[in-house]
């Protein structure tokens, strides 16, 4: 699964990259270590309503004062990618469109939390 | 105006103490410091300064990272890197970095300013000239086909800009972080001024495009228009140009100097609506004109006639989305909203602008919406 992102992580300026269901469930985080903080405090919030009012969008860019948040949505989640002021935006769109239709392998790490623990236990 | 000098270093122990050591030579500039290379690019934004100092080992953004930004968004600036890590090979990979120079910690009081005053006085080589309008001075410029970086300070606003020619040619413009033609019609609309001239230019592409006489004409245009709006026609008589001498002030300089606002004084606050702050968006505000028009100026200016923009209008529709992403850009700590782009499934684009009415700008298909991003964001 590491090798999905890693293109994307490698681009200079990208601080890190999230995936979250239509219904705001965070699926993946991954993020620079320099950034580990921001990353807890992201995953701490309550994404659905931004999900909701981001439902109709096929991609969205939020600028804000050191950083843009890229948002490119498929069917059931949101692929967010979070890069500095300074980062190559273009590269980040293409590496994007590459990773998108990997995205329906990947399932929700509490589906896979829970078939671990089934293996466990029975 | 004495210069604005910049110092970032995480180290608050040692901002301190090099604070209070340049204190004996705050006749010749002031000290600003940032203890971040964020908190530093947003003092950027807000304040002309003339010379940076940074650390290179910092938390969060390092100093090449922090250097890289300058180069592309300030690059008339010089930097010099600093560390206490000196390991052989550093120096040179700090100056092919771009940095203008290095210190290596520690480094007295008398050794920074030698640094500081040797740079400062080189980019105020070009001598002085009086009783020019800044216009006619610029056609001097192209006349005599010089190269050279114009550092030009509003008086009345206390803040600066830089205009850069190369072959008398108007190669680009720097207000803030802003830079091209939107921030060459801001300086140009500008009436009392102070200037100094560096002998080179660190453009070699032509950003700004169209000739001297075409971008000098409308700037006058949108001074004229905004001097009638606002009647107040009081600087035309102070048009001209007074320029900054080297460090080597005279006794009247100084006691001009004495009535400049101090530094931590000046009004670094930004407007209720996130379009960036610049005078002559001040001045449109100052004149009533409505933020649509503001943003409709900003953008026509920056791009020009094929700006695809289909329409722009007040649409409170967006508001719960701006919301929502201000709570996440809190939560990432990446400072204030300003501007949205969204696609949607239907095909139809807009860019979202913030303020006390949310705008909404309908966009074509293909329209140049990085650019106008770029230029609202």
């Amino acid at each position: 699964m590491k090798d999905i992102f890693k293109d994307v992580m490698g681009i200079a300026g990208v601080h890190g990259l999230m995936v979250i269901t239509n219904e705001g469930s965070v699926l993946l985080s991954r993020f620079d270590p320099d950034y580990r903080r921001e990353e807890e405090k992201l995953s701490q919030i309550n994404w659905e309503p931004f999900t909701i009012e981001m439902n109709s969008i096929k991609d969205a860019e939020i600028v804000y004062d050191s950083a843009r948040f890229y948002i490119k949505k498929r069917d059931t989640e949101f692929l967010i990618v979070i890069i500095g002021d300074n980062a190559p935006i273009s590269m980040v769109r293409l590496n994007c469109e590459i990773l998108l239709p990997l995205l329906k392998k990947i399932q929700p790490a509490s589906k896979r939390i829970g078939n671990l623990l089934r293996k466990k236990i029975f | 105006m004495r210069p604005n000098v910049l110092i970032v270093d995480d180290d608050q122990a040692f901002l301190r103490l090099i604070q209070k050591d340049l204190e004996g030579f705050s006749e010749s500039f002031n000290v600003l410091t940032a203890d971040a290379g964020n908190a530093a690019l947003e003092l950027l934004k807000k304040t002309y300064v003339s010379f940076i100092v940074s650390d290179l080992r910092m938390p969060g953004m390092d100093g090449f990272e922090f250097l890289t930004i300058i180069l592309k968004k300030f690059p008339d600036i010089p930097v010099y890197m600093m560390t206490s890590y000196d390991k052989p090979k550093t120096k040179d990979v700090v100056i092919k970095s771009g940095a203008a120079g290095y210190l290596k910690k520690p480094f007295t009081a008398i050794e920074l300013f030698g640094e500081i005053t040797k740079t400062l006085n080189k980019k105020a080589e070009g001598g002085s000239l009086h009783n020019v309008t800044l216009e006619t001075f610029l056609q001097l410029i192209e006349m005599e086909q010089q190269t050279s970086t114009l550092r030009v300070v509003d008086k009345k606003e206390a803040q600066g800009g830089v205009l850069f020619f190369r072959n008398g040619e108007l190669m680009n413009a720097r207000v803030g972080d802003m830079q091209g033609k939107a921030a060459a019609y801001e300086i140009l609309s500008w009436s009392n001024v102070s200037l100094s001239i560096e002998q080179d230019c660190v453009f070699q592409e032509k950003i700004i495009q169209g000739d001297l006489q075409a971008i000098l004409l409308d700037a006058m245009r949108v001074k004229d228009e905004l001097a009638e709006k606002n009647e107040m026609g009081d600087d035309a008589e102070n048009s001209e140009i007074l320029l900054d001498a080297p460090l080597s002030e005279t006794e009247e300089d100084l006691a001009e100097a004495k009535f400049e606002p101090p530094v931590d004084r000046i009004s670094t606050k930004k407007p209720e609506t996130t379009v960036k702050v610049h005078p002559i968006k001040e001045a449109v505000e100052l004149s009533k004109l409505s933020p649509i028009d503001t943003i409709r100026m900003k953008i026509k200016n920056s791009i020009g006639d094929r700006d695809g923009i289909l329409d722009i209008f007040h649409d409170p529709n967006w508001d719960a989305l701006i919301d929502q992403a201000s709570n996440i850009g809190n939560a990432f700590n990446c400072g204030r909203l300003n501007v949205l782009y969204v696609n949607r499934e239907k095909d139809d684009q807009f860019i979202i602008v913030p303020g006390e009415e949310t705008t909404a700008i309908s966009i074509s298909a293909d329209a140049p919406w990085d650019r106008i991003i770029d230029v609202l964001g």
